[in-house]
């Protein structure tokens, strides 16, 4: 059991950078999310697990308030950051999604150019303060997208002419280019092949030294490969959350156990 | 939870490889049984219809190892079903050693026939090998039927098979100082005494990967070693 790649998989830190207490969602009249309580742990990668409609995405979309995008959408409960409070009035939500960033399940780069897709957030933010700084963000977080060998000579063709799995691997580097704290990832491999979902895995697996991710995933070994944690949701509540190898190995609760050995629950 | 999987050919992969643990601990429990009635009425047919009979366990094992890692490769088993095809695999291997423990007590036999019986010992070696015999009985039912307590309980019988030994030893080594003749019986029976007391051990570790299959834990080792007479020398000059 002292295997190498076993002790690399273990949780470095102990220091919780997302805490959620008594999270409620509704939309409507539909109660989505039931008293969630989750402490997500810095330098970690923590996936969210469960079938279509429990609600980890709807959790996910809560921690940078894409939620406030829609309007029948109201949460309650606290879901801290670095010990403050996200849904403070005080806290602008433009600049909280810099530090809490954002991959989606379809790679969506902007109608630009890779260089412009990339510059974007760093821009609007104001985090350069000219061309060769920005140049030089541009090139560093396509280094981390691990992207940057295969468009630096093509910079400025439109970044939608890219293949899928380097548009997602574009957009996780245009997420990383605002120097986010925490990102948030909802299916990002759904669409891609099994070569580009070991590149977006392999990433993921070195942004978690600078990182807080959390990764919405229905591939549960995705989750079991990628994650130090596993938090497991049914029917809008969190049924078991704890270490990923423990998870799949003795989970605790019945639920999760017929639901990652696909039995029927 | 419910027992089946959503996808029933995964059911039936994990009921055919219990199956064949099964019919394995039946071949085993009969080889043991069968190598200690052929040392007792000394009937050297019935020994080496149990040395031939080994290869249908090795056979078995091979099937179960092949089954096993065709279910790894394509059905990346977790959980509970995890632990099950772990234990397959685990149980598996320690049934085909007790296999080959009734084979090497059938080959000695054979030996033993050439000379006199050594009567007194034949009591305890029988003890012995009855307690082995219902240990595994027990170990094999507490599998199938997911007994955790019945599983732990098999654990602790081991240390009388221990205990059993260990008079046996002694025995045997005041045969042979009382008469040198007796030296390659007694040499031959102590093997298959130390035989019976390793199959003993190997039904401890099935009852063990059945209590983890159930609770995804390892027993605790609560047995202390007390005894000596693994390190125990004899003073010829009394």
């Amino acid at each position: 059991m002292n295997d190498m790649t076993l002790l690399e998989r273990g949780v470095q830190t102990d220091d919780i950078k997302i805490s959620a207490r008594n999270v409620e969602v509704f939309y409507g009249d539909t109660h989505a999310i039931k008293n969630v309580n989750v402490e997500i742990q810095d330098k970690t990668v923590t996936a969210f697990i469960g079938p279509s409609g429990c609600g980890k995405s709807t959790f996910l979309r809560c921690i940078n308030r894409m939620n406030d995008t829609i309007d029948i959408c109201r949460v309650k409960g606290d879901i801290l950051l670095d010990g403050e409070d996200i849904y403070d009035p005080k806290v602008d939500p433009v600049q909280l999604r810099a530090k809490v960033g954002m991959v989606f399940q379809k790679p969506n780069p902007f109608p630009k150019s890779i260089y412009d897709n990339v510059a974007y957030g760093p821009k609007i933010h104001g985090l350069a303060r000219n061309k060769a700084e920005l140049d030089e963000i541009v090139e560093r977080a396509l280094r981390r997208g691990a992207i940057w060998d295969e468009v630096k000579d093509r910079l400025h063709s439109p970044g939608t002419g890219l293949s899928g799995g380097q548009q997602q691997r574009l957009c996780i580097a245009r997420a990383v280019a605002t120097e986010p704290e925490v990102l948030l990832m909802d299916e990002p491999c759904s669409a891609l092949d099994p070569i580009a979902t070991a590149q977006v895995e392999e990433l993921i697996d070195e942004l978690r030294q600078d990182y807080s991710v959390v990764i919405v995933t229905h591939s549960m070994q995705q989750a079991a490969r990628v994650s130090q944690k596993t938090a497991f949701f049914h029917l809008g509540t969190l049924v078991e959350y704890g270490a990923t190898d423990r998870i799949f190995t003795s989970p605790e609760d019945p639920r999760t156990e017929s639901y990652i050995t696909g039995r029927i629950g | 939870m419910s027992d089946q999987h959503i996808l029933s050919a995964y059911d039936r992969d994990l009921e055919s490889i219990q199956a064949m643990i099964m019919k394995m601990g039946g071949q085993v429990e009969a080889a043991i049984r069968d190598a200690v009635r052929a040392l007792e009425t000394r009937d050297s047919d019935l020994a080496m219809k149990v040395r031939v009979g080994d290869r249908a366990i090795d056979e078995l094992e091979q099937l179960i190892n092949e089954q096993t890692a065709r279910i790894i490769a394509l059905r990346s088993p977790t959980a509970v079903d995890l632990r099950v095809v772990l234990s397959v695999m685990k149980i598996s291997a320690n049934l085909e050693r007790c296999g080959d423990f009734a084979k090497n007590i059938s080959k000695r036999t054979g030996v033993l026939l050439e000379s006199p019986p050594i009567e007194s010992t034949a009591a305890t070696v029988r003890r012995m090998a009855r307690q082995t015999e219902l240990m595994l009985k027990d170990a094999l039912d507490a599998y199938i039927h997911r007994d955790p307590q019945l599983a732990e309980s098999v654990i602790d019988r081991d240390v009388d098979v221990d205990q059993m030994y260990n008079t046996l030893f002694r025995e045997l080594l005041t045969h042979m100082m009382e008469d040198p003749r007796h030296i390659t019986a007694c040499m031959h029976l102590h093997f298959i005494a130390k035989n019976i007391e390793r199959i003993g051990d190997r039904v401890t570790n099935i009852a063990e990967q059945t209590v983890y299959m159930v609770t995804g834990e390892l027993p605790t080792e609560k047995r202390a070693k007390a005894d000596h007479t693994a390190t125990e020398t004899i003073d010829f000059g009394a």
